[in-house]
């Protein structure tokens, strides 16, 4: 049989191929440090499914940190300003200011990811072609998942800076769930500090504040824990805050080095009626909520349906001694 | 092409053909499926599949059970595919008996043969009432990490997919 006969002979690529290639491992790297460091100016383009969104974005880098501004230009107008460790995100349509400080926080977000190495753990990492975003060349890397519990990327980084340019998000079938692309970009050069302020600051402060006051907290002392996480996923954060009105909300974070999931446990009594167990998704993010007694566990991720509910289901209490 | 890799098959390509067309096989999706499933029966005939792969080709067969016959690969690459997938699916159904009979493996074999379908959809659902969910939950998100603020644009979705319901 044809068949038996080749098999010996393609024995010896079967493991180069599903190995990682250092070199793309090297461009994850750059791109990590590039965030870090750079400040820019420029459009992109948020698409969806059907549905795409337009929104001007600024970063300036300086002695005290980063400092961000994105601002829709279409749909409903919103505006979001970092500064640092601090996220405020103005709603001119509800009039509400949602903030969201991290404790502890630094300039970095807090899940810096895994060492890339270890991504190849749970990724097969390849470089792919030379290609155009926004009038840069970009070198194209792939990140193709080894099971069905975390989602493909294919990213588009600056050959000049590191910068990420384009970034794909591909599900199971390699379809895309969703894309960020720069349409016009400046990298560095001269920025104006206007294009980092808010346009609603002063209004903002006759409006709804809603603060997440996330403070760092024990929860396995509390009694919950998430018995059995998926393969690669860690934790590595742990809070209380608080979310929609209600105080003292669980919030624990698990990741791979790059896809990051959030396990919400609030009390039912701060819930809405009509919360019914289930999955509601939207592009890359899945969530799935069920009931633990008299608690609701709310799962959010950039992770498969499957990857969300393994998580929730995982979730247990216990009453503490 | 297909006559390209069937030579490849046999064992008959020199080294300057099989460079080109091991090329190929990186860029064609199409090729490189017909390349792993090569390589799924041969590990399986060298019985080396690891208990991840058992599992996952038993979840697929347990959720998907006529995967094989639906999708329709183009015209030129059926001729090689097939007795390929057909094959596979054969050392599938043998390696899912194989696990069940594998010692230690005996638990609970449910857990590896039938997970639980994907969560039912809660219908008209979007992921407006989820918002503030979503912001706290970003700033963990490695795009954040990647690509700065820009993620955030996530966040307040109501606009983007009409009134709520």
């Amino acid at each position: 049989m044809r068949l038996l006969r080749c098999l010996p002979f393609l024995l010896p690529f079967s493991t180069a191929l599903a190995q990682s290639d250092p070199g793309a491992l090297q461009w994850l790297q750059r791109v990590y440090s590039a965030t870090q460091k750079l400040s820019y100016t420029g459009t992109f383009l948020y698409q969806q499914g059907q549905t795409s969104e337009t929104s001007r974005i600024t970063r300036i880098i300086d002695a005290t940190g980063a400092h961000e501004r994105l601002e829709t230009l279409e749909g409903v107008r919103r505006e979001i300003i970092r500064k640092n460790d601090e996220v405020v995100c103005y709603l001119p349509a509800t009039m509400t200011v949602r903030v969201d400080k991290h404790p502890g926080g630094s300039i970095l977000p807090a899940a810096v990811p895994g060492h890339p190495k270890d991504l190849g753990d749970h990724y097969i990492v390849r470089k792919g072609d030379i290609e155009r975003v926004a009038g840069y060349d970009c070198q194209v890397v792939l990140l193709e998942p080894k099971d069905n519990l975390r989602y493909g990327h294919r990213l588009w980084v600056d050959l000049n800076t590191g910068m990420l340019l384009k970034a794909q998000t591909l599900g199971e079938r390699g379809e895309e769930l969703e894309r960020f692309v720069f349409t016009d970009l400046q990298i560095g050069g001269y920025i104006d500090r206007d294009k980092v302020k808010s346009r609603f600051s002063r209004k903002g402060k006759d409006w709804r504040i809603e603060d997440s006051a996330g403070i760092q907290a024990n929860l396995s002392e509390a009694g919950w824990s998430i018995k059995a996480a998926p393969a690669g996923f860690r934790k590595v954060s742990e809070m209380t805050r608080t979310l929609g009105g209600a105080s003292g909300v669980g919030h624990i974070v698990l990741s791979d080095g790059l896809a990051a999931v959030s396990v919400f446990i609030e009390s039912s009594a701060g819930r809405q009626a009509g919360s019914q167990p289930g999955l509601v998704r939207q592009g890359a993010i899945n969530v799935y909520m069920r009931p633990i007694g008299s608690h609701w566990i709310t799962v959010v991720g950039e992770t498969p349906a499957e990857s969300v509910r393994f998580i929730a289901n995982a979730v247990e209490y216990r009453k503490p001694q | 092409m297909d006559e390209k890799f069937s030579s490849f098959l046999d064992g008959e390509l020199d080294d300057d053909e099989l460079d080109a067309l091991l090329g190929r096989i990186r860029q064609a999706d199409e090729l490189r499926l017909a390349w792993d499933t090569y390589h799924l029966i041969g590990d399986a005939l060298r019985n080396q599949l690891g208990n991840e792969v058992v599992s996952r080709v038993a979840s697929r067969l347990a959720s998907e059970p006529v995967v094989i016959g639906r999708q329709r690969p183009p015209h030129r690459m059926r001729k090689v595919l097939w007795p390929a997938m057909s094959a596979a699916a054969g050392v599938a159904a043998v390696a899912v008996v194989a696990f069940l009979a594998l010692p230690g493996a005996g638990g609970d074999p449910q857990i590896a043969v039938a997970p639980q379908a994907v969560p039912a959809i809660i219908p008209g659902a979007g992921l407006g009432k989820f918002d503030s969910y979503l912001l706290a939950h970003q700033r963990f998100s490695s795009s954040s990490t990647m690509q700065g603020v820009a993620p955030y644009v996530r966040t307040v979705s109501e606009g983007r997919n009409g009134p709520p319901k």
